[in-house]
């Protein structure tokens, strides 16, 4: 079994060194480097200088410098997010799985129950294009759909981002707007208040009504209630100890 | 006095031995929906059998990268949070300086409508923003791919050249040098200027240089970083928007972290 295991696996190396020399022929780029690669290393033999990431996996919040971001205490940040640089959570606000908030050049500052859907990415560049600060700024009752990318943008209070959209430098939602799925807003691009724009790049569509107006407080309203009951899964700290020290009993390490 | 710090010290004992019965009794209470934190397992290299990731040691990886099968990745590079790098059909090689960012996604094909099978090489000093998608496609020296951008099978993209944010570039397209390309499907919008080319190769080194910061601060162990957590509460003073009562300031914007982690 082991010999047969052995064979295929062997016939399986050569294969696939014929495969990227073949591959390799038409490329311009680092034609040594991918010469290198193709006598690939037959095991896994991770570089010794190589950081070896430890079972806390990743961490939530990532202080760089004297930065540290700050969470208020009834803001819910789920535990796959990445908070890093100057980063500042306002209370009810929530942080969905998957974001990644890198305050690393700027600020990024998410306003009073505001949220951040899932996998969005907010960055905040040096400068801007426009006079408006660099920062990022999410004020009040902002509501940012999911996978949505917001560059050193301002959204003032009461707006609703689409989902998958994407916001460039210096770009300003005013307040009471809607910017619909899948919008593009180049840099330095301004959306009037109480407007409905869509489209890549994002044009004007209508105004809103009254209703839909009174409707977006109250979207960023239900999606707190709805964080809450997220957040009350998670236990104010952490019980991971207890699985550490099974592991070291069950690799015979004293506790 | 010996006797009642070592009587405070039992008692303190006895107090967090309940508590830990405590936690024992409510996850039995809870039953079935009792949850159980596990260690995470989260590799960010992993193989795929033979297929081994080659990652330079100076190049910057996110632990909540993903990084699996082929893929090569040069010096001084850096890949975000989040990314997934899947090289398990086919390679992807990544040149020096470059930089993946977030939450970015890096596909090779395996087949393909038109047959050819394609690994993605991207080279050096290129800039991919965040939430990128690119599926096996060449990119030269110094481009710029902007954030949220798709680039199919096939996608050539010259040096200098730039996608622009959100721009979907279908299959086998061609950019040439120096233009930048948009909107979806992606056409030509306009040719970029010798500033905004320099522009290109200088934000790749910016950002090298804040990977290496990012890379600093991921590294660090869990002496160090629960010493610096002790270290900035003691020193914290209230910031300006807050009015400095000076035992009540850490308690306005309690630190969630340092409970949770």
């Amino acid at each position: 079994m082991a010999s047969l295991a052995r064979f295929s696996r062997r016939a399986l190396r050569s294969a696939q060194t014929i495969a990227n020399r073949h591959v390799e022929s038409p490329q311009l780029l680092h034609t040594a480097e991918r010469a290198f690669a193709t006598q690939a290393p037959n095991s896994i033999t991770a570089s010794p200088d190589r950081v070896k990431w430890d079972y806390r996996g990743q961490r939530k919040i990532i202080p760089l410098g004297q930065w540290l971001p700050k969470v208020a205490v009834d803001a819910y940040v789920a535990p796959n997010v990445v908070l890093a640089g100057q980063v500042t959570v306002w209370d009810a606000a929530s942080v969905w799985p998957g974001a990644v908030l890198r305050g690393d050049l700027n600020k990024i500052t998410v306003g009073f129950c505001s949220n951040i859907q899932e996998r969005c990415v907010l960055h905040a560049a040096w400068s801007s294009p426009t006079g408006l600060p660099a920062e990022t700024s999410i004020e009040r009752y902002v509501t940012v759909g999911a996978y949505s990318l917001l560059r050193s943008c301002t959204i003032e209070p009461e707006c609703i981002i689409g989902q998958r959209s994407i916001l460039m430098e210096g770009s300003l939602v005013e307040t009471q707007s809607i910017l619909e799925a899948g919008s593009v807003l180049p840099p330095g691009r301004r959306i009037p208040s109480g407007e409905l724009w869509a489209g890549n790049p994002a044009r004007f569509v209508r105004s809103l009504t009254h209703e839909e107006i009174v409707e977006i407080p109250k979207l960023a309203i239900a999606i707190n209630d709805l964080s809450r009951d997220h957040y009350s899964e998670f236990l104010p700290y952490s019980t991971v100890y207890l699985e550490v020290e099974k592991f070291k009993k069950s690799l015979g390490i004293s506790v | 006095m010996g006797t009642l710090g070592r009587a405070f010290y039992t008692v303190g004992f006895w107090i967090r031995e309940t508590g830990q019965a405590l936690d024992r009794l409510g996850s039995r209470l809870q039953g079935n929906y009792f949850f159980q934190e596990q260690l995470s397992r989260h590799r960010p290299l992993m193989n795929v059998f033979d297929k081994v990731p080659v990652v330079h040691r100076d190049a910057f990886v996110a632990p909540s990268a993903s990084i699996t099968g082929d893929v090569h990745v040069g010096h001084g590079s850096s890949i975000w949070y989040g990314c997934v790098l899947r090289g398990d059909v086919n390679n992807i090689s990544i040149g020096s300086g470059t930089n993946i960012q977030d939450n970015t996604l890096v596909h090779v094909a395996k087949s393909n409508l038109s047959g050819k099978v394609l690994p993605t090489i991207i080279g050096d000093n290129v800039t991919v923003g965040h939430s990128a998608v690119l599926q096996g496609c060449t990119v030269e020296d110094e481009a710029f791919i902007g954030m949220g951008a798709t680039l199919l099978d096939g996608v050539y993209i010259e040096k200098h050249a730039m996608v622009a944010a959100g721009a979907l570039v279908r299959q086998n397209t061609r950019i040439p040098y120096g233009e930048v390309w948009g909107g979806n499907p992606a056409r030509f919008l306009r040719k970029l200027t010798e500033d905004e080319m320099a522009f290109f190769s200088q934000s790749a080194l910016n950002y090298s240089n804040l990977a290496r910061a990012h890379a600093a601060e991921n590294e660090k162990e869990l002496d160090a970083t629960e010493f610096e957590k002790l270290v900035r509460k003691k020193f914290a003073r209230g910031d300006g928007e807050h009015d400095s009562v000076p035992n009540l300031s850490d308690d306005v914007l309690l630190d969630k972290s340092s409970k949770a982690s």
